[in-house]
């Protein structure tokens, strides 16, 4: 894919593209069943609060909570499966570079980010195509789908898995699986709902999920690195749309590594 | 016969005239009611001390209080009207054999006045007249005194309505059904001071009879006569009463089996006790469904409850009437009674003041409910009071301790306990094996001795949720401070 083809314009302002159907479909999917899972999930976990003892009655009763709850769950076992399947079989067959796994420039960027809060540091850090905020929500999502996905089923099967492990699995099962499901709620709701809803950068929504394409301008203040590489040029070329002068980018490694990498597929 | 004399009768009647004499100065009329022949009589048997003795041994008293026979409705006649062998000149000689034999010839003078049409006038007396047909011979003076016989409707004599009916009812009599059951109408050896009704009255209960009418009942049984006589009971205990449409005893009592047990079948009818807390009452509670109940009985006495009851007057364990109820009784094979049983069990076992002697966690209750199967119960019941959706039973406490059998949780031997909850899971869940009910945790919160790992996973969580929650949180308090100064 050319440069070109990624970029459009609209109403006067270049958008360059940053997610495929494919990821924008992917993430309306688990965005379906996510809600689906944490709407059965909570109810049974707070059981006895009232409102989620009414949720249950308007759904049927517990055991079509459970059944629902268990549904879902199957969906979004499939959906995780095919991303990771997708995933390997696109760094394994060395079209894609390894873009959301967590390198020590994202500590290093993370670390930058803290002290530009207080002041320190006089500009933000300067990110590739995910930022360390973006892969950190990720990878808990990721890892937690499959604890969700692991204890999920020990629930749901009780029995074939006491022929192997110890009854005392179970329950242990159903504690990770709420509390761990409690984790990924909060970060969704905090995290995830204040980066793409809230945040002042983004207010009142960041769309590029749902159209697919990003404006250039939230490009160099997000991802100054990969618009570089978009482009075709060097992060310090990109310097008059608003980096500092004084600063060098915070991965120049990185910079040279993607330099003109015109043959990434969208994710 | 043989009249003996024990007093010298010279004085006596010297006196008795000398006061007859002051007597019809002042009360003429009164005096003028006792004929010159009763008087003559009196003179000898208005003293005490003239007795006769039967061949039998027996004895009886000649005496007859003057007063009384005036006042009486006979009092107007002359002794020989009724002890027709006797005259002023004539005392007859005769021998008894028993007082039987000497009362039967009494009431057959009685009739010589009182036809059978005029006897049978009252219904009281329609058992009596049954019998004669029989060949047995009613004594009239069994509840007629001989001498100082009152006007029936008057009842002077009677201080009270209780003494009216006694009068009767002390005597040996029957009442015969329809199917030829006899029902005993001796209420004298049942009826005793200190019983909860000793301020009632007969016809409290036996309403539709009093001193002036007696109807005459007809009843196809025994049993129909308990049951009917039960509905007594409600005009005081409606509340009861009422409880007791409710109960699995009244809806097969409707369905026609008469064997059900009524108020009178628990409580008892002439004799009943006091409500009483103590261990006598709670023992002689359990006696009374033993009656229908035998062999869940043998069950329960041998079981940690029934054998603190029996052998140790303990009162803290549980009777039939604490989990079923004394009379809404509910049919325990129900879906809703099922769903009551934890609570029923928490009544005592989450209760300090109970169970706590005896070293028992009271947190088992929590621990059910707000597991996998109490959560799952308390919604199910919701969902079949709201819905009117059917649930499935759930494991309760009684499904993995027994019912009427519960035996000690702590002296049990664990394997037994854990053999028996492996073929209670399989009732559910069809291909448990042994490892299965581990995933209960037995009551247990999970710590670093007992279940550790579930321990572990549930803290780590709980430090590590805070942490990330808050840490996001000062994330984004930075990112906006960030961005408002740098506006």
């Amino acid at each position: 894919m050319t440069t070109g083809k990624d970029t459009v314009m609209e109403k006067g302002k270049r958008k360059i593209r940053r997610f495929s159907t494919f990821r924008i479909v992917e993430h309306w999917m688990i965005v379906m069943s996510s809600a689906v899972l944490l709407a059965t999930g909570l109810c049974q976990r707070f059981w006895h609060v009232e409102s989620a003892q009414w949720f249950i009655l308007k759904l049927g009763g517990i055991d079509s909570v459970r059944l629902i709850h268990r549904y879902a769950g199957v969906f979004f076992t499939m959906e995780i499966l095919v991303h990771v399947g997708v995933a390997f079989a696109g760094v394994a067959a060395r079209k894609w570079d390894s873009s959301m796994f967590i390198t020590r420039d994202d500590l290093i960027a993370a670390i930058h980010n803290i002290r530009y809060y207080f002041g320190l540091e006089d500009h933000a850090a300067r990110c590739d195509r995910y930022d360390y905020m973006e892969k950190f929500e990720y990878w808990t999502i990721l890892i937690g789908g499959f604890l969700m996905i692991g204890t999920g089923a020990v629930l749901w099967l009780p029995t074939t898995v006491t022929r192997i492990l110890p009854g005392e699995i179970i329950p242990a099962a159903k504690v990770l699986h709420s509390n761990e499901a409690m984790l990924i709620f909060l970060i969704n709701a905090i995290w995830h709902i204040y980066n793409s809803i809230f945040s002042p950068e983004v207010f009142p929504l960041d769309t590029s999920i749902f159209t697919g394409y990003i404006s250039r301008e939230r490009m160099l203040r997000e991802h100054p690195l990969e618009l570089a590489r978009i482009e075709g040029v060097g992060p310090d070329d990109l310097l008059g749309d608003g980096l500092k002068e004084e600063e060098s980018p915070a991965d120049p490694a990185g910079t040279a590594q993607t330099a003109g990498g015109g043959e990434r597929v969208p994710r | 016969m043989r009249w003996r004399m024990r007093q010298a009768a010279g004085p006596a009647l010297l006196l008795f005239l000398l006061l007859a004499g002051f007597a019809a100065a002042g009360h003429a009329k009164e005096e003028g009611d006792l004929s010159i022949e009763s008087l003559k009589c009196l003179q000898c048997h208005g003293k005490k001390g003239i007795v006769y003795k039967f061949q039998s041994d027996e004895t009886v008293e000649a005496f007859v209080n003057p007063a009384k026979y005036k006042m009486s409705v006979h009092g107007f006649l002359s002794c020989s009207r009724c002890h027709t062998d006797f005259s002023t000149d004539h005392h007859a000689s005769r021998n008894f054999r028993n007082k039987v034999q000497y009362r039967v010839k009494a009431s057959a003078v009685c009739r010589g006045c009182h036809t059978p049409d005029q006897i049978k006038s009252k219904s009281v007396h329609a058992d009596l007249l049954t019998k004669e047909k029989e060949g047995a011979s009613p004594i009239c003076t069994d509840c007629h005194d001989a001498h100082s016989v009152t006007p029936v409707a008057g009842g002077k004599i009677i201080r009270s309505e209780t003494e009216y009916c006694m009068k009767c009812h002390q005597q040996k009599m029957t009442m015969t059904c329809r199917n030829g059951d006899k029902i005993a109408l001796n209420v004298a050896n049942s009826f005793s001071e200190g019983n909860a009704h000793d301020k009632l009255r007969c016809s409290d209960c036996h309403y539709g009879f009093s001193s002036e009418e007696h109807p005459k009942r007809n009843f196809r049984s025994r049993r129909d006569y308990t049951i009917a006589s039960s509905e007594s009971c409600r005009r005081c205990h409606f509340d009861k009463y009422t409880k007791t449409l409710d109960s699995v005893h009244y809806t097969i009592l409707s369905q026609g089996n008469l064997t059900a047990p009524v108020c009178n079948d628990c409580h008892g009818s002439h004799q009943i006790p006091h409500i009483s807390r103590g261990v006598k009452g709670r023992v002689l509670t359990t006696q009374r469904c033993r009656k229908c109940h035998e062999e869940v009985f043998g069950v329960y006495a041998k079981s940690v409850h029934g054998s603190a009851l029996f052998n140790e007057q303990n009162t803290d364990v549980p009777i039939c009437i604490d989990c079923h109820t004394a009379h809404d009784t509910e049919n325990p094979l129900t879906l809703e009674y099922h769903e009551r049983i934890p609570q029923m069990c928490g009544n005592c076992h989450a209760n300090p003041a109970v169970v706590s002697k005896y070293g028992l966690s009271t947190e088992v209750l929590n621990a059910y409910l707000t597991d996998f199967h109490g959560v799952t119960l308390g919604l199910y019941k919701k969902q079949r009071e709201q819905l009117y959706k059917p649930a499935r039973p759930i494991a309760v406490c009684t499904d993995c301790h027994g019912t009427h059998n519960i035996a000690s949780s702590i002296s049990s031997d664990p394997a037994y306990v854990k053999a028996n909850l492996v073929k209670r899971c399989q009732k559910c869940h069809k291909d448990a094996n042994e490892n299965f009910p581990n995933a209960w945790l037995s009551h247990y919160k999970p710590s670093l001795t007992k279940f550790p790992l579930i321990f572990l996973v549930s803290t780590a969580y709980k430090i590590f949720i805070p942490i990330m929650g808050l840490g996001l949180l000062l994330q984004i308090f930075l990112h906006i401070w960030r961005y408002a100064v740098n506006r």
